[in-house]
């Protein structure tokens, strides 16, 4: 019989990740505003930059809080910044926050379509409608 | 001039459906990138009083989404998400659910009853929705009357046969639902 000791240990990440998500958030796990959805869409402010292209007020940002600045040059959702980082949802929601509390990242809610507030309007459906036509 | 760029609006899409119907695969077909994959903790915190059932002694798992996305104009974006097919799931339908413009539930002749809690789940929303019979596997031997039956279909829900890989049908399907929309008293001005 195998004495207990001798059980392996299954190996802490083992996926591969070399940091542990919460550790990029300096253990935070709720952002500072709770308005994100899947689809807000972000898109980086325009900012100052010093003589080397690099944002003046980037000093105390982290590699993640750039690379999403970088994303959002083209307007993305949190979703697509989530799944281009890597990241969980809502660890990216936290990075979202600080940037967007910082106004280097503009972040637009999603429109109102809920039938109980009137439901879509005929001109955003059929904006929709001739988008799909063209696929 | 400014630097940035004016974000496009953006809706959503719920595509729903049990384990494995191909709720991925309508996603792949319709959209302009391949789907994209994103994945959220679940934590007792989060999940609060939900049933716990099936995730067992763990504190965090996780759950993957997978959405794709269509420009319809350089102001709208309008974006696919399959939904979670594990009902343990379900509880984030409500994240899912704001701001989606409607469902397609996604079934399978040889299994319906897979379906069944989806459609449950967009009628007890008020979410509209259209069904796509998916036929992939060329096991069609059902008319859309039984169907119908089967699913116990309120008779102005849409329903589409065909093969949720091809894109032409993927874009009727999302078409139908769009005119299902537009067809709809507005239930305010």
């Amino acid at each position: 019989m195998t004495p207990y000791w001798d059980e392996e240990e299954p190996e802490e990440d083992a996926a591969g990740t070399m940091v542990r998500p919460y550790t990029i958030t300096h253990g935070r796990t709720a952002p500072e505003r709770d308005d994100f959805s899947l689809i807000t869409v972000l898109t980086t402010a325009g900012e100052p930059l010093d003589e080397h292209g690099v944002p003046l007020r980037a000093g105390r940002l982290q590699p993640e809080h750039r690379m999403i600045l970088d994303r959002c040059r083209r307007p993305a959702a949190v979703a697509e910044v989530a799944a281009g980082l890597d990241l969980p949802v809502s660890v990216t929601k936290i990075l979202l926050a600080d940037l967007v509390g910082q106004g280097l990242l503009l972040a637009r809610a999603p429109l109102t379509v809920a039938r109980a507030s009137g439901g879509a309007d005929m001109g955003l459906l059929a904006a929709v409608r001739d988008g799909l036509r063209r696929l | 001039m400014t630097t940035s760029q004016t974000a496009p609006a953006a809706v959503k899409i719920l595509v729903a459906g049990g384990f494995g119907v191909g709720k991925t695969t309508l996603v792949g077909a319709v959209s302009e990138v391949a789907p994209l994959r994103t994945e959220e903790y679940l934590t007792k915190a989060s999940v609060g009083v939900d049933d716990l059932a099936g995730i067992g002694q763990k504190d965090t798992t996780t759950v993957a989404l997978d959405f794709g996305r269509i420009t319809v104009s350089p102001e709208l974006v309008v974006y696919l998400f399959g939904t979670p097919g594990q009902e343990r799931f379900w509880f984030m339908w409500n994240d899912l659910v704001n701001g989606a413009l409607g469902g397609v539930v996604i079934a399978d002749t040889r299994r319906l009853d897979t379906s069944f809690a989806s459609i449950d789940f967009f009628e007890s929303r008020d979410i509209p929705f259209v069904v796509a019979i998916n036929c992939f596997h060329g096991h069609n031997t059902r008319t859309a009357e039984e169907i119908r039956a089967a699913l116990d279909l309120d008779p102005h829900v849409p329903l589409l046969i065909g093969d949720v890989r091809l894109r032409p049908f993927g874009r009727d399907v999302l078409l139908a639902l769009v005119d299902h929309l537009m067809s709809l008293p507005a239930a305010a001005g």
